[in-house]
């Protein structure tokens, strides 16, 4: 056994630098080009090594280390933009490259990536994709899975694979790109993904309101937001705020609007907020909505245990069915998309967890806690079971569970 | 990679009275259909090239009584072909190896609304259009609309994951549906996805949509509602070429502007439209563009003003923006009608559903009116433009093999240009049986073999909707265009010349 894994010994890496929650991997390995990723595949399927697919790190070095983490690819090598043609609203890159950096490249063609990720700077495309990361606006821009075009992909044993393409619509063979986001690394190594893209809206606005519990709880207050399509209704705990000045309303809560499209309606849909709910405490445009809106994805990474929810309830009403001590001083809700990201000691887990299932939340992810977040129905379980066999037969990939 | 070829052909039953009264006995007698009438209705879709007889067709009215079937059927090999409307383009629903055609028909209720949270519950069966008509009280509506959308289902529409003119702006059926009731080969009913925009690991639900029913017969759907635009603009531009009109389409992209439609018809089918519907097309236009924005009303005025600055640009000769919502309908109705059009008056064609980048448009036709000119065959094209989406029709005349032969090798030609343009073989429609054997020079034989492990896994025995998608397989033979000695299968049907035929 080698820790190359049969590349040229420049691509081995400290190890130490891969450790989830506390715990590092035996090898770590960084091939150049998919061609050295498949060979690493191959020589980890030679030595029945358990391989943890590896981007920025934001995610997985914050979870824990699954039993066989003997390698952490890092893919950080695969960085090409291979094809981006801004007429056509479509781009395709390796699974290396940066979130900030491919924001960079569309921003400079007035275009938008629709994908939003805590730590952008470090934070990879195949990372993001594969760890279903979001933001505030994951309603308005979509789920990884909407945006994606088609993938290649490397196969446990080593074998490099495609479906989808690179055209905004096709429906010629199975989806299993999709598959791929949220699948963690478990399935598959994204190697290179085409996604849809969106034109920059022509203007941006977000405003911040301190709140306080029992305007929380105020339905009727909130019912008529969702309607207006916000970009972003995000509900953060005081604890959580406070962890950034622009945030910060010494509020209970903080609670952020957000339009983005044409200009006059940008300013019209403020105007309709400003009426229901009164003057904001802070209204920032264009650059500085973009910058709030890296804040609020930020806040998906606070650090210490966290559960993951979602729901149908999309205002903010819904977490008055939390009570108010220490979960909700460090919420963190998207309401359009339903998703609320709680952060408690790991020994009150599994009461926040049952206090929340109990209001209608359901738990999509746990982490640093001992708590399962999957579904449990047999027959779910029969059929990823049977997709995992299919995909990696020779369970390659140590997060695939 | 892949498996071997694992197993023969399925359906070999020999059906028996007894056989319908078990079915009969869990669908109830009207759920169970097996006269001879029936059976032939039940021989294909809208690609009536390929036709195969089921032995039975079952009408069952819910998960569970399709759970039974799926139970039954496999307690006795026999295939389940799962069918919607039949408006399928491309052999989806045709029952190839014979033996159950499951139809949803009567699956068709709305189950429940939620306005507030803007989602709804439906059965497969449901209409597409029927399902916006009930919710608009609510102010409310399902974005995806294929130009079937009055005869086609919900079910058969996640089947092949449907698109329709307003998916430039709002996607396809995927990015609609929160989450399904599948019922599995083993008869197993699962939930995968619901009402809330996400779920727990892997996200089955988006594989199965776009599955043409070979992982999973689909019994109920979740989709998502949107809030009715606020106001809508609908706007015609004709042109003397055909590239000015896709200039125009690239250069309202390259602006920043995405709207809800952007559709093109050719001179030809433009003629045969307006001789049909009289509704004010200029018939000696190269091409007329459609474009729809749709929105907040402050926000239409400037986008119409910039749309039309753009047509202008590029040369329109006119511009037509509809004053109301009748004018607005004639022209979508000249536009969704582009189908019964060549069906009045062409003896035969086919039409193609392939797809190349959007900035390769222009070049995409010239290429495609090259192709049928060299074989001395009349080409149409009527296309979703915004999206690349193409769907030339191939003219000839059916009572002469020879040109049928030539209008096949020009289709596969076309469809073999949109895979060197980096495009697809199907925007829309699916692959079904028409366009299997086109999968191979679209992928590698690693991609298919890493699909056809897949769908191994999910439908072991391909007891669901065999010999669909994917090339190859135990029992399945070779398509209709392929024995009438064409290069491949490709992209054909052949519509009879009465009007009545599907939509594009």
């Amino acid at each position: 056994m080698s820790a190359t894994l049969g590349l040229d010994a420049a691509r081995a890496l400290d190890p130490s630098g891969y450790a989830m929650s506390g715990t590092a991997p035996r090898f770590a390995i960084r091939p150049a080009d998919r061609g050295e990723l498949c060979e690493a595949l191959r020589a980890a399927t030679r030595d029945g090594l358990g391989v943890v697919p590896w981007g920025g790190g934001v995610s997985l070095s914050r979870e824990a280390a699954p039993p066989r983490f003997d390698v952490a690819l890092d893919l950080r090598g695969l960085d090409r933009v291979t094809e981006y043609e801004p007429d056509d609203l479509t781009l395709t890159a390796e699974c290396g490259v940066t979130i900030e950096s491919l924001r960079e490249k569309l921003q400079a063609r007035g275009q938008e990536l629709p994908l939003e990720a805590a730590e952008a700077w470090g934070a990879t495309l195949g990372g993001v994709l594969a760890s279903n990361a979001s933001g505030a606006r994951r309603q308005a821009l979509g789920s990884p899975r909407d945006r994606i075009l088609g993938a290649r992909f490397a196969l446990g044993e080593g074998t490099l694979a495609r479906s989808g393409g690179k055209v905004v619509k096709n429906v010629a063979g199975y989806g299993i790109h999709r598959l791929l986001c949220g699948s963690r690394g478990g399935l598959a190594v994204i190697v290179e993904v085409s996604l849809k893209l969106q034109p920059a809206p022509a203007s941006r606005a977000a405003m911040v309101f301190g709140v306080d519990a029992a305007t929380i709880a105020d339905a009727g207050r909130w019912s008529f937001i969702p309607r207006m399509e916000p970009s972003a209704l995000t509900v953060i705990g005081r604890a959580a705020a406070d962890l950034n000045p622009v945030l910060s309303t010494r509020a209970p809560f903080t609670t952020v609007i957000g339009f983005e499209g044409e200009a006059a309606h940008v300013e019209r849909q403020c105007e309709s907020v400003r009426q229901a709910l009164g003057a904001a405490k802070v209204k920032v445009a264009d650059d500085s909505a973009t910058k709030l809106w890296q804040h609020l994805a930020d806040l998906e990474e606070l650090q210490g245990p966290r559960l993951s929810f979602t729901t149908t309830a999309n205002t903010p009403a819904a977490l008055a069915a939390l009570g108010d001590d220490f979960v909700i001083e460090r919420c963190v809700f998207h309401a359009p998309c339903g998703r609320l990201h709680v952060f408690p000691a790991a020994d009150q887990a599994s009461v926040v967890l049952s206090r929340l299932r109990a209001a209608g939340f359901t738990l999509i992810d746990a982490r640093g806690v001992a708590l399962e977040a999957r579904a449990t129905s047999i027959g779910i379980e029969t059929m990823r079971g049977a997709i995992r066999r299919a995909l990696d037969p020779g369970a390659r990939f140590a997060l695939g569970g | 990679m892949g498996r071997p070829e694992q197993r023969a052909k399925l359906g070999l039953v020999n059906w028996t009275p007894a056989h319908l009264d078990e079915l009969r006995a869990l669908l109830g007698d009207d759920g169970v259909l097996a006269s001879d009438a029936a059976l032939f209705t039940y021989e294909a879709d809208a690609l009536v090239l390929d036709h195969a007889r089921p032995d039975v067709v079952v009408l069952p009215r819910s998960s569970d009584e399709v759970s039974a079937v799926v139970r039954w059927a496999r307690a006795h090999d026999v295939p389940v072909t799962p069918r919607g409307a039949g408006t399928g383009l491309a052999g989806g629903a045709t029952p190839e190896l014979g033996g159950i055609v499951l139809s949803v028909n009567r699956m068709d209720r709305v189950l429940k609304v939620d306005p507030e949270r803007m989602f709804a519950w439906v059965q497969p069966g449901l209409v597409n259009l029927w399902l916006s008509q009930q919710v608009a009280r609510h102010g409310l509506y399902y974005a995806p609309d294929p130009a079937s959308q009055q005869v086609s289902t919900v079910g058969g529409n996640v089947a092949t994951n449907a698109g329709g003119p307003h998916c430039l702006k709002y996607g396809v059926t995927l990015n609609h549906v929160l989450g399904v009731v599948a019922v599995l080969h083993d008869g197993v009913t699962v939930t995968l996805g619901g009402e809330a925009p996400d779920a727990p690991d892997f996200d089955l639900a988006s594989l199965v949509i776009g599955s043409e029913g070979t992982l999973a017969i689909v019994t109920e759907i979740c989709v998502r509602l949107l809030p009715k635009p606020e106001a809508v603009k609908t706007m015609l531009f004709d042109f003397v070429t055909i590239e000015q009109a896709c200039r125009t389409v690239s250069s309202a992209i390259a602006s920043g502007i995405v709207p809800a439609a952007m559709e093109i018809m050719d001179r030809h089918t433009t003629s045969l439209v307006e001789a049909w519907l009289h509704i004010g097309l200029p018939v000696d236009a190269g091409a007329v563009l459609l474009i729809e924005v749709d929105g907040p009303a402050v926000s239409l005025e400037p986008q119409v003003e910039r749309v039309i600055a753009l047509a202008r640009a590029e040369g329109t000769r006119s511009v037509r923006v509809a004053k109301d919502e009748a004018e607005r309908a004639a022209i979508w109705r000249g536009r969704k009608s582009a189908f019964g059009a060549y069906g009045r008056t062409a003896s035969g064609f086919y039409i193609m559903d392939g797809v190349v980048p959007r900035t390769r448009l222009a070049e995409a036709l010239s290429t495609i009116y090259r192709l049928c000119e060299e074989r001395g065959l009349e080409a149409g094209n009527v296309f979703h433009a915004g999206d690349g989406n193409l769907h030339p029709h191939v003219l000839f005349n059916a009572d002469d093999p020879a040109a049928q032969s030539r209008a096949l090798e020009a289709s596969h030609e076309i469809l073999r240009m949109c895979i060197r343009m980096g495009g697809t073989i199907s925007g829309e429609h699916g692959v079904g049986i028409e366009k299997r054997s086109m999968m191979s020079e679209l992928f590698e034989p690693d991609d298919l073999a890493v699909m056809a492990r897949l769908r191994d896994a999910l439908n072991p025995e391909r007891r669901l909707n065999p010999c669909k998608i994917l090339p190859g397989g135990g029992g399945c033979r070779e398509s209709t265009a392929s024995r009438q000695g064409a290069p491949a299968q490709m992209g054909g049907m052949h519509v009879r010349p009465d009007g009545e035929g599907p939509w594009i």
